[in-house]
């Protein structure tokens, strides 16, 4: 049955694709298939509910509830579990465009509940869905990267073409996928690289009518999924080959490459810290942020969350800048007046992942102004060191050069910042709030005092808030994968997170400034349900993970990082999940207006 | 209501595909079988039935055929034996409606068989996909007599895909006859058919 389309489609359907191989047969038998006109009614509220769980092949359908359309969904998406799990029937479903549907009846899908990830894919509330469609399961601890299992590695089902293919068809496929090697049907099975077609058709002479069956390589070298990294590495050493077919008991369920490999082969951040340490000048800067890419890369691909790594890159970068200080001082001599290093944005709020830019700033005492000179250049050095180190210079121009002054005068611009009305001053402000000193021996305890007071300046607050919700996310019924939605993940989901967080931090006078913590602080405060916060929680870290991914992609292809996607470039659980982050996103938001409608 | 036609979903319909040697059903062996039912309007994976066909004596698969089905002499030697794959066959398609694309080739392949070994054909109602697509465009025609040209390719992955289904691996027998039967579903509703005699 495997080689089935039909079978292999609900294969590669989350949450099909991780079921053991035995189960799945098992629900693969039972499959049926529908085909229903547009216009079809497949369920009404109150009526019988649906006895079969839905994985939509082709088309579309909408849930309505009392006549408004909450959901669209397409292909790859499932419905048809809140009948199977509730037994009743809630929400009507219609379809939209003709529906060719892959349906699995009920009492095979209670018997697939008993697989725990399985189950926690159907989990009733959002915050768990959120939180099991996070790539993999959540690794709380950081494991020894060499003994992660080779399938956490895995990105897509294997590519297959037909034993009758030809090498032209083979490099089709392999290039509409966008992979370095395709597997070939028979038995044994075998696989065809990209180098084959060069060492075994171009350079023979031959061309794309070459049955690919002439230049195969079988049987194949596999390793078991479970494999640990180190151990599939040699493996690959041994075959001398690129590419290593990954097996879970019989089934073949993907191809880890020798750079998925080696990414993950790399340094983790306590080498990365290592380095940085024995960085004896300015000559072992340049480098350091391919390094920092690559860690992200591998751990990531190591299944950690994206805000847990986001947390080493913050410290790691903590540790360059303070070694960046030392270096400035011994070329400087000792600083006249103590002086405090801030970093402020999103690396004040330890939600930088890759190095996009830099946002600092300096601070001294005001015993120090009569030397000024000193700490202007002080700031010179390390905004240029860390250039050299791979951090652009910020577009916005937050950098230390162009920003210091003595704590008097930063006190004074907190207070001016506090009567900020301009959407200019107020993203001023928003940048500075998020400070984080990072190096130095000056104690700012005047600004801290000076931020906890905001709750005072409710005007600010107001407009902080208005700026906040100005951002929307996307309306999810126009996420269509016909319509070519072009998302910004920072500005549609990341930043209307980040802002409204930070209102309710400030208001509460919250010493944390990570977007995560000061939700909870909210939280603390009475200022928001815990079920707010486990909901909008999952949805930032889903976000920061889904862009994190994104901008690696860009990185590896040598394009600049940017936060612009296209909806229909997401898998199909990926869309689903943004769409329930959307939604998180703008019930929060609806709550939050009435809060600062009512409140300020 | 003598000549009433029950309603297209109170109907099953085995659907149908076979692998030849070659395109002569006079000389040429079936090696390759595959069928599943559609009942009440679905089509039923886990009724499957597929099998390969050991060639009857005498009987050769065409090389040029081999470039469809991949099916060589070695690979079917073992597999059972034509009598014992249409007693399968016979019991199954009695119960409804056999369904198949182009019976042109299956159904006549499937008739001389029978006739050969022995059997009577069951005469099922036959419903054709290469049929219903001609209908359809027939009244496309109808509706839109500007659109003219030459009629639409009834080649099974063609005609799916201008209908929006998914694309599917060919000239495996069970596939194409899931895809026949997906084909189907969607044609009798562009059709609007209610009843089998619509159909």
């Amino acid at each position: 049955m495997a080689s089935l389309d039909p079978v292999a489609f609900l294969r590669s359907t989350p949450p099909f694709h991780a079921l053991p191989a035995a189960l799945f047969e098992a629900a693969a038998g039972s499959l049926e298939i529908g085909y229903y006109p547009a216009g079809s009614i497949l369920v009404r509220v109150g009526a019988e509910p649906l006895q079969h769980l839905y994985v939509i092949r082709k088309g579309s359908v909408r849930l309505e509830r009392d006549g408004q359309t909450l959901q669209v969904l397409e292909e790859g998406e499932t419905f048809g579990y809140t009948s199977l799990l509730t037994g009743k029937a809630t929400l009507d479903v219609q379809v939209e465009d003709d529906l060719l549907a892959y349906r699995v009846p009920a009492t095979r899908f209670q018997a697939l509940l008993g697989d725990a990830q399985f189950a926690g894919h159907f989990a009733v509330g959002l915050s768990q869905r959120l939180k099991s469609s996070l790539e993999h399961s959540p690794v709380t601890t950081f494991k020894a990267d060499l003994q992660l299992e080779v399938q956490q590695l895995l990105r897509r089902p294997a590519i297959w073409v037909e034993a009758g293919a030809t090498v032209g068809e083979a490099a089709r496929v392999m290039r509409d996928q966008r992979v370095s090697s395709v597997l070939v049907r028979g038995d044994p099975p075998g696989i065809v690289t990209d180098r084959d077609f060069r060492n075994r058709v171009l350079s023979e002479g031959l061309g794309p009518e070459t049955p690919v069956a002439s230049i195969v390589s079988r049987p194949l070298r596999t390793v078991d999924a479970a494999t640990p990294i180190s151990a599939a590495w040699t493996t690959l050493l041994d075959t001398g080959g690129h590419h290593l077919p990954i097996r879970r008991g019989d089934e073949i369920v993907g191809v880890l490459t020798s750079s998925d490999l080696l990414k993950v082969h790399a340094p983790g951040p306590v080498a990365v810290l290592r380095r940085v340490e024995r960085m004896a000048d300015r000559t072992g800067l340049p480098g350091y942020a391919a390094k920092v890419t690559e860690m992200v890369a591998a751990l990531l691909g190591g299944g950690l969350e994206a805000d847990l790594i986001a947390g080493y890159v913050a410290r790691l970068n903590d540790a360059l800048l303070r070694r960046l200080l030392t270096f400035a001082e011994a070329d400087l001599g000792p600083p006249p007046a103590p002086y405090a290093w801030v970093v402020m944005g999103s690396e004040g709020r330890m939600e930088q992942t890759l190095l996009t830019d830099q946002d600092n700033a300096l601070i001294f005492d005001d015993l120090g102004e009569a030397k000024r000179d000193w700490y202007q250049a002080l700031a010179e050095r390390v905004n240029a060191d860390l250039e050299a180190a791979g951090f652009p210079p910020c577009q916005g121009g937050y950098m230390a050069r162009h920003w210091l002054g003595t704590v008097s005068e930063w006190v004074q611009r907190f207070a001016g910042w506090f009567e900020a009305r301009k959407p200019q001053e107020l993203l001023e402000a928003s940048t500075f709030f998020d400070y984080r000193k990072v190096g130095g021996a000056l104690d700012i305890e005047p600004l801290e005092a000076a931020l906890s007071s905001t709750a005072q300046h409710p005007i600010f607050l107001r407009y902080l808030a208005r700026a906040a919700l100005e951002l929307r996310p996307p309306n999810s019924l126009l996420l269509r994968l016909r319509e070519s939605t072009e998302l910004d993940l920072k500005m549609q989901g990341l930043a209307p997170i980040v802002l409204l967080a930070r209102c309710y931090g400030l208001e509460i006078g919250a010493a944390e400034r990570n977007t995560h913590a000061r939700l909870a602080a909210a939280v603390k405060a009475g200022l928001m349900s815990q079920e707010v916060f486990n909901v909008v929680g999952e949805a930032y870290k889903f976000l920061l993970g889904l862009r994190l991914r994104l901008q690696l992609r860009l990185a590896a292809e040598g394009r600049p990082a940017i936060n612009k996607l296209a909806f229909s470039d997401l898998s199909a659980i990926e869309r689903s999940r943004l769409k329930d982050a959307f939604r998180a996103i703008k019930s929060w938001q609806e709550m939050a207006a009435y809060h600062y409608q009512a409140s300020f | 209501m003598f000549f009433s036609s029950p309603a297209w979903d109170s109907v099953t319909y085995w659907s149908l595909d076979i692998e030849t040697g070659g395109l002569d059903p006079k000389r040429d062996p079936i090696i390759a079988l595959g069928m599943l039912p559609i009942r009440q309007g679905v089509i039923r994976l886990s009724e499957a039935y597929r099998t390969l066909v050991r060639p009857e004596e005498g009987r050769e698969i065409r090389p040029e055929s081999v470039q469809a089905h991949q099916l060589v002499r070695e690979e079917v030697r073992e597999a059972p034996p034509l009598p014992e794959v249409l007693a399968e066959v016979d019991r199954r398609v009695r119960e409804g409606a056999l369904l198949v694309h182009h019976q042109g080739i299956d159904v006549a392949f499937l008739k001389r068989a029978f006739a050969r070994h022995g059997r009577r054909w069951p005469s099922p109602p036959v419903v054709d996909t290469v049929e219903l697509l001609l209908k359809l465009e027939r009244r496309r025609r109808f509706s839109a007599p500007e659109a003219g040209g030459d009629g639409p390719s009834v080649n099974l992955a063609a005609a799916r895909r201008r209908l929006g289904l998914p694309d599917y691996q060919e000239h495996d027998a069970l596939t194409d006859a899931i895809a026949t039967a997906e084909l189907f579903l969607c044609l009798r509703g562009a059709l609007r058919a209610t009843t089998l005699r619509q159909l």
